[in-house]
């Protein structure tokens, strides 16, 4: 871990240092040195634009993926455990799984409007049908020695459910919500660039279009930093409850 | 007090469209009495582990009844508890709470459950193993576990499928010796299905020896074997030797006659 955490830190360190050199030998406003990106980023903070945006991005992204979380889970957990729920919704799922979601875009804007609620249609949208797919897998692959194991000890249809299938799959919902949170924060972008011009999404367009590189990397690079920290937050979540699963697969 | 009447079973077997009938079980019939130690051994495939099920309650019977001391089984109950093969452990809990969760169902209190947990994993010599997971454990501590689980909701039957057959054969002599002075305190009813003739002459009082597929008793054998059986001692017995050879060739006409 300490080792890995090490090589991490050298590894960012070396792409920094790399980078700050390229952008000033081009001398370009394309690449701008990282010394000015943060000069910009440190701007932008100042002003207090940043953080306004951000707030606005993070509290659409919140409301589209926990909708997508609990949603998701729920119809996943129907469709593994009752086979006609699979049969009724399978096809719309896999489809909409693999589908590409911005084409539904505009049919977003003419249902819920140009407003926020357009925004987390689209971040639910984004997150929902991994999270489905693979609750439900996560379900159908209980082993069923263990429901027969529970009922043998006379459990009854709920107690299987929440003692047995609700923990043995909680790997696979896991998987689901780490999946689901990168896709959500993609439609997070995707939103308010194609949908309205409003946080994040806004500001990359605005300084994309007007060559504000130093302030675009800046806002780039605020994403990356926040796509990492929500990745660690689900994986830290992941490991607290599903903990004995990790260190089977270690072994 | 457990009695098998014309219990017969089929499964429905579909293979791409062709749906053919298979037949499990026909006409078992067998009685089985309190505190006796009986083992069902049979080939492959002859329907042994359906029967324990049915036994069980876990699922029905096509034809026939199974009773237990006058009452009909339909459901499992609290005077039955399995052993299974592949352990059966929940991996997410720790050895202590695999043992709790059957004490869980029968809703006894928090305190109560870790005492009774307790007390049957030293029966079982998993005392300082309770807070390890099944992962952590070898097979034939895994299966001791299991084995706490069935015997702490103290049932009056226990049926073990095969319990020993997925450890290694040292281990396996090991637990059935444990198995058996268990068994000598603790005064069950076991059925005990398994593959291996050595293990039912040394362990039963009685040895069912099953046909293939439909599964059918060919012969009840009685075990003349004074116990306690010390497993060495008894394994070089003549009459051991003797009776072994007799349920192999037993087994052989069966299933010869089924070809």
């Amino acid at each position: 871990m300490n080792s890995r955490f090490g090589t991490n830190v050298i590894s960012i360190l070396s792409l920094a240092v790399l980078w700050e050199v390229t952008g000033r030998i081009m001398d370009s406003t394309l690449i701008p040195p990282l010394s000015r990106i943060g000069a910009a980023w440190w701007k932008l903070l100042a002003s207090g634009k940043l953080a306004a945006n951000l707030t606005l991005s993070l509290t659409t992204l919140a409301a589209g993926f926990f909708l997508a979380v609990a949603i998701g889970i729920v119809i996943g957990l129907l469709m593994g455990r009752f086979r006609a729920v699979e049969h009724f919704l399978d096809l719309y799922v896999n489809v909409l799984m693999s589908a590409p979601t911005t084409a539904f875009v505009p049919v977003l804007i003419m249902w819920f409007g140009l407003g926020v609620e357009s925004r987390i249609a689209v971040v639910f949208l984004f997150a929902v049908f991994v999270i489905i797919i693979n609750t439900m897998t996560g379900v159908k692959q209980v082993d069923s020695v263990l429901v027969e194991m529970a009922r043998s000890f006379g459990a009854k249809e709920k107690e299987i459910f929440f003692k047995i299938i609700l923990p043995a799959a909680m790997p696979a919902i896991m998987a689901g919500v780490r999946l689901g949170m990168g896709r959500a924060v993609k439609g997070m972008v995707t939103a308010e660039m194609l949908l309205t011009l409003t946080g994040i999404g806004a500001m990359i367009m605005q300084y994309g279009s007007s060559f504000a590189t130093d302030s675009l990397f800046a806002v780039i690079l605020t994403i990356l930093i926040i796509a990492m920290i929500t990745m660690r937050a689900v994986q830290w979540l992941d490991r607290r409850l599903t903990g004995w699963k990790a260190e089977i697969a270690i072994e | 007090m457990v009695e098998i009447r014309g219990v017969s079973k089929s499964f429905q077997k579909t293979v791409k469209d062709n749906t053919t009938e298979v037949k499990a079980l026909t006409d078992v019939n067998l009685s089985v009495r309190a505190n006796e130690f009986v083992s069902i051994i049979g080939p492959s495939g002859c329907g042994k582990t359906t029967l324990l099920k049915i036994i069980d309650g876990l699922i029905p019977c096509d034809s026939g009844q199974i009773s237990i001391n006058g009452k009909q089984v339909t459901t499992p109950g609290p005077d039955r508890a399995v052993v299974f093969q592949t352990f059966a452990l929940l991996p997410w809990r720790t050895v202590l709470a695999n043992v709790e969760f059957s004490l869980e169902l029968r809703q006894l209190p928090k305190e109560e459950r870790a005492r009774t947990a307790r007390d049957y994993l030293k029966r079982v010599g998993l005392a300082d193993f309770e807070n390890h997971y099944p992962h952590e454990l070898s097979g034939g501590m895994q299966q001791r576990a299991g084995l706490a689980r069935a015997l702490a909701v103290n049932p009056m039957i226990l049926l073990m499928d095969e319990p020993f057959g997925a450890v290694d054969a040292q281990t396996r002599q090991l637990l059935q010796e444990e198995l058996l002075d268990l068994w000598q305190r603790e005064r069950k009813t076991v059925i005990f299905i398994t593959h291996s003739m050595d293990e039912a002459v040394y362990l039963s009082d009685r040895v069912v020896v099953m046909t293939p597929r439909p599964g059918q008793v060919a012969e009840v054998l009685d075990v003349p074997l004074a116990r306690p059986r010390v497993a060495d001692e008894v394994r070089r017995d003549p009459k051991f030797v003797e009776l072994t050879n007799y349920i192999w060739h037993s087994l052989k006409k069966a299933m010869e006659n089924h070809h």
